[in-house]
């Protein structure tokens, strides 16, 4: 079976995100693997587990920048890791396509699984999974936060407001992964040093006519309200009754 | 040329969300120039109940076929085109819920249009749409434009409230006839939390942090979140101390959420949980520490014990609603 990996790099949450003349200051910023992209490495190395035959292929597209994030991977347990080169990078139809392309390339005919994260970390659309899935002609589950297999194929749970819906899902398909799925395993130095030797292979994911929108405008966002203290819970209560912001008001 | 609201429900209730967008959408096509309305709901929901939640102008068609009551991807995904075909919708508006967020998507690829998730809507002078979304954890904003001929929006909750058109005009429509295909992903059941609020629907979320200490330590904010007809929800730190389950966890990682007034206890303030709660009216934080980041965004705060505050809260607030 082959399982394609859709991985990405976002700013870690340490990093103070500053914007200059309507455009984020990356330059400094440290990129590590967006958190959902772990949870679907991972899933595709437990899948290969129970799975002979199995080959978990990474696929990351924009810069050079990112070997670091594919190597991540590899070190996880990834067989083979590849950059999608010559794409978009911040709108995620074109970054769709791109991965589109690359798969499509990289397979005879379509991989048998995709796993993406829910969404990435730094713009929460979660648009590229479902996006992707499209293009490819493949089915497609997204959020995902309990899978098991069954005759070969999936039993999924998708977490909802107030419940869970439970699905069954056929290959071939993509699936977005949800938090909670599974503790990704963490990586060792043999395995990190051994990554570091594999080579990387390069992919051409260019595209025309695949952008959905445009930036017409980027600013920072101030958050802070003016914060009045009360000294005990009642006059909390009677301040908060006279805004009228009680229950039934 | 005319905008199209899918409107969700759940267990034959229309969601607030939905509610929402469809005032949003309705005011949008108010000031935007002479733009129709329409609104598709899947499922068997009453027709009272949908002219009692849905004021203003334009036709909406239920779709109410077998299989559709509750959200099945594809089969929803090819219904509601055939009512995007059929009245020539230009704009699409879904909220930003689970299903929306898994939907939007589809729709978005098969009319070949733009997509803007988790966005507000607004206009230029032209009368042109134009979608503000936030990312790095709601630090950062940026507007968009679609480029495609047609545009998806899936709508944040809570960040713009108009108020809903006095005039109740709406027309339901039943809309049969439409076969779907075969699914997959394939639905086999949905099982409900009982005996708890969602913290996406309610107007009144508790929240706890590290700072509550312990799971036991909950049962403070239930009773209040109890006495305020409320939900309790957490940040990530409770979460991952395994105090709450994850379906609870307010911020990046997890719900974003658009309450009247929302409670913040023991919780400190991180970015990443604050952009799970722009959408909140009225923000009240509780913490023991005087400067902790969460009292800048708050517009109200005491600084205590969680132990002492909360019960004394909770008594407040019964007394009070005793007064009435």
């Amino acid at each position: 079976m082959n399982i394609a990996v859709c991985i990405n790099q976002v700013p870690d949450t340490a990093s103070r995100v500053e914007v200059r003349d309507g455009a984020i200051e990356g330059g400094y910023l440290n990129m590590v693997l967006n958190p959902y992209d772990e949870y679907a490495v991972e899933e595709a190395l437990r899948v290969r587990e129970r799975q002979e035959n199995t080959v978990v292929t990474v696929f990351s597209a924009g810069e050079k920048g990112r070997y670091d994030v594919l190597r991540k991977a590899l070190a996880m347990g990834a067989d083979h890791a590849c950059l999608v080169e010559g794409g978009s990078s911040n709108d995620s139809r074109s970054v769709a396509a791109s991965l589109s392309k690359a798969i499509r390339s990289c397979y005879e005919g379509l991989a048998d699984l995709v796993f993406c994260g829910r969404e990435s970390a730094d713009c929460n659309r979660a648009q590229v999974p479902v996006m992707l899935a499209e293009m490819l002609g493949m089915a497609v589950l997204t959020a995902v936060s309990k899978l098991s297999m069954e005759n070969g194929a999936f039993r999924a749970w998708r977490e909802i407001e107030g419940g869970m819906e439970e699905y069954l899902l056929f290959k071939p398909s993509v699936i977005s992964v949800e938090k909670g799925l599974n503790i990704p395993r963490k990586t060792n130095i043999k395995a990190v040093m051994k990554a570091r030797k594999q080579s990387i292979v390069h992919l051409d994911g260019s595209v025309d006519n695949q952008q959905g929108v445009q930036y017409l405008d980027l600013f920072p966002v101030s958050r802070e309200r003016k914060c009045r203290f009360a000294q005990t819970a009642e006059e909390l209560a009677r301040l908060l009754h006279e805004e009228g912001r009680m229950v039934g008001q | 040329m005319s905008f199209l609201v899918v409107i969700e429900q759940r267990k034959g209730v229309i969601r607030n969300a939905s509610v929402e967008v469809w005032r949003n959408v309705q005011h949008l096509a108010a000031i935007s120039g002479q733009r129709d309305v329409a609104g598709v709901i899947a499922g068997d929901v009453d027709r009272d109940h949908i002219r009692q939640r849905c004021f203003g102008k334009g036709t909406i068609y239920t779709l109410r076929q077998k299989g559709l009551h509750d959200y099945s991807p594809q089969a929803y995904t090819e219904s509601i085109l055939h009512i995007v075909d059929r009245i020539g919708a230009e704009s699409v508006f879904l909220a930003n819920t689970a299903m929306g967020r898994d939907l939007a998507p589809r729709l978005a690829m098969r009319m070949d249009a733009s997509l803007a998730s988790d966005c507000i809507v607004g206009h230029d002078e032209s009368g042109l749409l134009k979608a503000e979304t936030r990312m790095y954890a709601g630090t950062v904003s940026v507007v968009i434009q679609g480029l495609r001929n047609r545009t998806v929006y899936s709508m944040a909750p809570g960040i713009c409230r108009p108020e809903g058109p006095a005039e109740n005009a709406v027309a339901v429509v039943d809309e049969d006839g439409i076969s779907v295909s075969e699914s997959n992903p394939v639905l086999q059941k949905i099982v409900y939390h009982t005996g708890r609020k969602d913290i996406a629907e309610s107007d009144i979320v508790v929240a706890g942090g590290r700072g509550i200490g312990s799971s036991e330590n909950f049962a403070l904010l239930e009773s209040l979140a109890a006495a305020l007809d409320g939900a309790v929800g957490a940040s990530r730190s409770a979460v991952d101390e395994g105090w709450r389950p994850h379906s609870d966890q307010i911020g990046q990682t997890g719900k974003s959420i658009a309450p009247r007034l929302y409670i913040a206890c023991g919780i400190s303030g991180a970015p990443q949980h604050l952009a799970g709660i722009s959408g909140a009216e009225t923000v009240v934080a509780i913490n023991r520490d005087g400067e902790a980041p969460i009292f800048k965004v708050a517009d109200y705060g005491i600084v205590g014990d969680i132990a002492e505050v909360l019960p004394d809260l909770e008594q407040a607030v019964l007394d009070l609603q005793r007064e009435k």
